[in-house]
């Protein structure tokens, strides 16, 4: 598989050319997102700062920062799972201009069609490293510190060659982990006969 | 008799070894996995994960930024005095988890579950949540695991009940089945140390795994043969499901499993499966009576395993 250095701004060829099972890295800002940051935009129709619009690059993650008075200490950084901000997904595509996402367990139907539609890519960390990739993120800045405290808040950061991670989902609507998925549910099969549990064996339903 | 001051301490090197120390048991199984693997992904994902876990205890950082729901295990021996009572136990672990907080060992995780507020010290109803045991002796055994969102959110920790006319095969499929899922795009970052508990209410199989999962040493053995026997079958065949590290692929896709039981109703059979993360992190810390503190690699929970 290709591994690509990918530097922001992104051209629209180089993200569409991605294919899943690519490794990358990360060159340029991008900001970190939580559940209360699109809830704040999406829901309650609060504006998303002007500083982040030009960023097109979004990690999921809940990092530990520890705050100065002069200055962020960034102490631990993995990238967080996905899945569970699908109900957002689609919009954060489409209103936020996103190429990259970075996050862990995929994503769902919704955001997969914004991300063909859209042209962007959803990345995957192999490896629970962040003393790896410390030294690959520094921290520009914070909004809403106050109101959504130090996980939530959308952190703004500078990449320096952060990763690789994986391309589980490309602008041609692949998914990785599906591809994976049908690997191991064929494996299960052989497991069943291992394990001496019938093919035709249905579990009691005891409600 | 044990001083409020000392137990403090002991519960202090518990947390910051929970959250910054990966246990011998635990590496040595990554090592053993990274070096066996084939898949290019996976080999990769374990060597980066072992040499990112030696920079944690070098430099006393978390291991993973999820540093868990602040989870404690007490073995309290049957002649230890505490100053002042064990009412302690719940200020003691409180004013821990805040200062541990406050350093960045732990992140400011814990949240109210409806209107998601964020007390910023890890302190709320219920949490930290203690577990104690009664045990001979006369000294304080404190356990901190850092169970954490992935393992525990995705999938990684559920139970059903069991028909006794499905027994063993009921059983087995439950586990399969769900670890399979669970374990889909990396979800609850495999290989785990799988859990499983057999028997008992719902909130005793899920208890029984869950300690099954965080406290047990990788290698350890259930010493009833019919339960040993499940551990190694199950942990055989879902090294054969081909999951690998992060979803990945490859030849290990669980370190261990360890199977704890209970009697249970006739009417049915409560298994639940609790999943640690690659990253598995305890640490253990003991007060002897006369106020010395000892680090232990072991919790000795299960009473030899």
């Amino acid at each position: 598989m290709a591994i690509y250095d990918l530097k922001a701004p992104f051209r629209d060829e180089d993200i569409c050319a991605l294919r899943i099972g690519d490794q990358v890295t990360l060159t340029g800002e991008a900001f970190t997102c939580r559940s209360k940051l699109q809830r704040t935009v999406f829901d309650e129709n609060k504006k998303l700062p002007d500083r982040y619009r030009p960023i097109r690059t979004l990690i999921h993650t809940g990092p530990i920062v520890n705050v100065y008075q002069d200055r962020y200490e960034l102490v631990s950084f993995m990238p967080t799972s996905s899945v569970r901000f699908e109900k957002w997904g689609a919009r954060s595509v489409r209103e936020w201009n996103l190429q990259v996402i970075v996050g862990k367990t995929t994503m769902g139907p919704d955001t997969m069609a914004a991300m063909k539609a859209y042209h962007c890519v959803h990345l995957s960390p192999q490896s629970v490293s962040p003393n790896l990739w410390l030294d690959s993120i520094r921290i520009l800045g914070v909004n809403w510190f106050d109101e959504m405290g130090s996980i939530e808040a959308p952190w703004l950061l500078e990449l320096d060659r952060l990763g690789p991670f994986v391309v589980d989902i490309d602008t041609e609507g692949n998914n990785l982990f599906d591809e994976m998925d049908l690997h191991v549910q064929e494996n299960k099969l052989n497991v069943y006969k291992s394990l001496g549990i019938p093919e035709d064996f249905k579990p009691t339903k005891l409600h | 008799m044990i001083q409020q001051s000392t137990l403090r301490q002991a519960i202090d090197q518990a947390i910051v070894r929970g959250a910054t120390w990966i246990s011998e048991d635990v590496l040595a199984a990554l090592e053993k996995a990274q070096s066996i693997e084939t898949n290019p992904s996976s080999k990769k994902g374990l060597d980066q994960t072992i040499r990112s876990l030696y920079l944690s205890r070098d430099r006393q950082v978390p291991a993973c930024p999820d540093t868990g729901w602040p989870l404690f295990f007490f073995k309290i021996g049957n002649e230890a005095l505490l100053e002042g009572g064990l009412t302690a136990l719940k200020t003691l672990t409180q004013e821990a988890v805040a200062a541990a907080t406050a350093r960045g060992i732990l992140r400011r995780t814990m949240k109210h579950p409806l209107t998601g507020y964020d007390p910023g010290n890890n302190i709320g109803e219920n949490i930290p949540w203690i577990t104690t045991q009664f045990v001979p002796g006369d000294e304080i055994q404190v356990t901190y695991a850092a169970k954490g969102g992935g393992s525990e959110v995705f999938g990684g920790a559920q139970s059903r009940m069991v028909a006794f006319a499905d027994g063993l095969t009921g059983i087995r499929k439950f586990i399969i089945d769900a670890y399979t899922a669970a374990t889909r795009a990396g979800a609850i970052c495999p290989p785990s140390i799988l859990g499983v508990g057999i028997g008992g209410t719902a909130n005793i199989s899920a208890d029984l795994a869950k300690e099954a999962a965080c406290l047990r040493l990788i290698g350890s053995r259930h010493p009833e043969a019919a339960f040993h026997e499940l551990e190694v079958t199950l942990k055989d065949a879902i090294n054969q499901l081909g999951i690998g590290t992060m979803g990945a692929g490859g030849k290990t896709s669980v370190l261990a499993v360890h199977v704890e039981y209970a009697y249970t109703h006739i009417a049915g059979i409560s298994v639940s499966i609790s999943s640690n993360c690659f990253v598995a992190r305890r640490g253990t810390c003991c007060v002897h009576a006369d106020n010395t503190l000892e680090v232990r690699e072991n919790p000795n929970w299960f009473g030899g395993r």
